[in-house]
């Protein structure tokens, strides 16, 4: 019993043992390449996604081969140029381009009072049912989302089977643009207001008092101090709700119904329907230039960095 | 208008707006499931738990589910280890190219989603691992791993670093220090990341899509392939499923860290 009691519990000869191999395997004198082991795992999962970028870019420089129906070996531009020659690729960019700008600016106007509401409201309860609102459908994802819309919005939906019961006729609410555009409104609310919520939070309300108290309306309050004051987390918004508009897939074929493809789409095409992993390939390189584009463009306009995740000190 | 009488009026009515947009999916299929009819209609003629009944016989989407449930689980657990030591890495050490890293673990978020599956997919297709389960959870912790490495490097920022100096000062070797200092300060931050991966693994379309065939098709992309031909209250049954999850997750976050942690200032 007494030698049971001296000896180190299990606990402490492992803990023991995890430092002596820790000793071995980084000695002291070269600690400074503990945060790069730290890293390594990460730096490794993301590396998938660099690789697999890189087999898309070697991709695109190769075109299809009619008569193999394989990529031929010799390098070319020839599927960047049937991009730019082909008016359906440009049809389906600007498509994609308005849709995300049109979806941008809309949600950014719902999801603005939505946030300032929460950050405001002086009853908790409301604020717990204003984030479960907003949490739930974060939560539930696209395709499940889309399908309910499917049931309200469709030939035989709810809306139509109103409709039709009050003696007026049914109305095409789906499979066309609109429809594709309310869908992404409602799915990026979330993300939107999320996004807003720190940047309003961090508005001092007596800002606005002082504002208010000078004369100003809450319309010039809004516009001339609340608006300004949280621009990082609308710029934020902004550019997170743009991006995941612009290569967004589930809406546009579920509530588009295949008559409002945006870029996704055809990328996807591309690769099964006319198998052509070379076009495709050319189209995934186009939308992140051009997806990066944009966001350079924003930051340019905007000139902060409000995404960083980690690191520095608030 | 311009009074504040207005402004409430503006902004209450915008919100609830947007509550009601936002539920009204939910709602309507919860209802559409307990439908007694052959087809979804309203109003429904009347109400049975029949679709509920004849789900459990369909194994196209109760094995989907178990499939969706395992690759989900084994996202989370690879990104766990990977976001919490990325999370400790980035806010506790100083790095050269510190910069250059964080635009390098952004790369999930920024590349679009269709290009991350295809890219997947074409390199998964190489290593000829493609048509296996477990890749498809590698492949959704990859594009969903910054929202571990934010959740936990919030926590890691509150964790004053003089802590574990005193329990290195006291003794401890850097193993002791960060199993007894470290890991529990951050744990909370931890939970968090770990039931956004699995919620968010669970609902992952678009990137399942390629990753999987045939055999290893999971919940979201069985549901997608099933809206294409007709629309039938089963469906509206499994989308319960998901709601129910997403209940839970909601009930467990704000359990487990408060919902208001979103509306604190950064």
């Amino acid at each position: 019993m007494a030698s049971a009691q001296s000896a180190p519990s299990l606990f402490w000869r492992l803990i023991d043992g995890l430092e002596a191999l820790l000793r071995r395997l980084v000695p002291p004198k070269r600690r400074g390449v503990t945060g790069w082991l730290f890293l390594a795992p990460a730096l490794l999962l993301v590396g998938i996604l660099a690789v697999g970028l890189g087999y898309i870019i070697e991709y695109s420089f190769h075109e299809l081969d009619i008569a193999t129906y394989r990529l031929k070996d010799a390098y070319s531009l020839g599927n960047y140029q049937t991009l730019i020659e082909r008016p359906v690729y440009r049809n389906v960019l600007w498509r994609s381009l308005l849709g995300a700008a049109l979806v941008t600016a809309i949600t950014l106007f719902f999801a603005f009072p939505y946030a300032y509401a929460m950050t405001r409201t002086r009853s908790a309860a409301m604020r717990k049912f204003l984030l479960i609102a907003l949490f739930l459908p974060f939560f539930i994802g696209q395709v499940v989302r889309a399908y309910g819309w499917l049931i309200i919005l469709g030939k035989q939906g709810v809306i139509n089977a109103m409709l039709a019961g009050l003696g007026l006729g049914t109305l095409d609410l789906i499979y066309n643009y609109g429809a594709v555009i309310f869908g992404l409104i409602q799915y990026m609310l979330p993300f939107a207001v999320l996004l807003l919520l720190p940047a309003l939070a961090a508005i001092p309300e007596d800002v606005e008092m002082a504002s208010e108290g000078l004369g100003a309306n809450w319309v010039s309050t809004f516009r001339h101090v609340v608006l300004p004051m949280a621009k990082p987390g609308l710029i934020g918004a902004g550019i997170v709700v743009f991006t995941l508009t612009l290569t967004d897939f589930a809406m546009p074929e579920i509530l588009g119904g295949g008559t409002t493809d945006f870029v996704a789409s055809a990328i996807y095409d591309s690769f099964f329907q006319i198998s052509n992993a070379g076009l495709g390939a050319a189209l995934s390189v186009a939308l992140v230039l051009i997806g990066s584009a944009f966001v350079a463009l924003f930051f340019s306009i905007a000139g902060s960095t409000t995404l960083d995740i980690g690191g520095e000190k608030k | 208008m311009t009074g504040s009488r207005g402004k409430s009026v503006f902004i209450w009515t915008v919100t609830w707006f947007c509550v009601i947009t936002l539920s009204a999916p939910t709602v309507i299929i919860i209802g559409a499931s307990f439908t007694a009819g052959e087809i979804i209609q309203f109003p429904p003629d009347g109400l049975s738990l029949r679709w509920y009944d004849a789900l459990i016989g369909q194994t196209a989407f109760t094995d989907a589910l178990w499939r969706t449930l395992y690759v989900s689980l084994v996202c989370t657990a690879v990104s766990i280890p990977a976001g919490v030591l990325a999370a400790l890495a980035t806010v506790r050490y100083r790095l050269r190219f510190r910069p250059a890293i964080q635009v390098y673990l952004l790369l999930p978020f920024t590349i679009p989603l269709v290009v991350s599956g295809i890219g997947m997919m074409v390199w998964f297709g190489e290593l000829r691992i493609l048509g296996a389960l477990w890749p498809v959870g590698v492949g959704l912790c990859v594009i969903n791993l910054p929202f571990m490495i934010w959740a936990v490097s919030a926590s890691a920022s509150a964790l004053d670093p003089e802590l574990e100096n005193a329990a290195a000062n006291c003794g401890a070797g850097p193993v002791m220090v960060f199993f007894t200092v470290t890991l529990p300060a951050v744990t909370p931050g931890i939970i968090t990341g770990a039931l956004l991966m699995f919620i968010l693994a669970v609902n992952e379309f678009l990137v399942s899509l390629f990753l999987t065939d045939s055999r290893t098709v999971t919940l979201p992309v069985q549901i997608y392939n099933s809206i294409r031909s007709v629309i039938t209250p089963d469906l509206a049954a499994i989308s319960v499923v998901y709601i129910v999850l997403a209940l839970a997750a909601v009930w467990l976050l704000d359990r487990l860290v408060g919902l208001e942690i979103f509306l604190k200032s950064r």
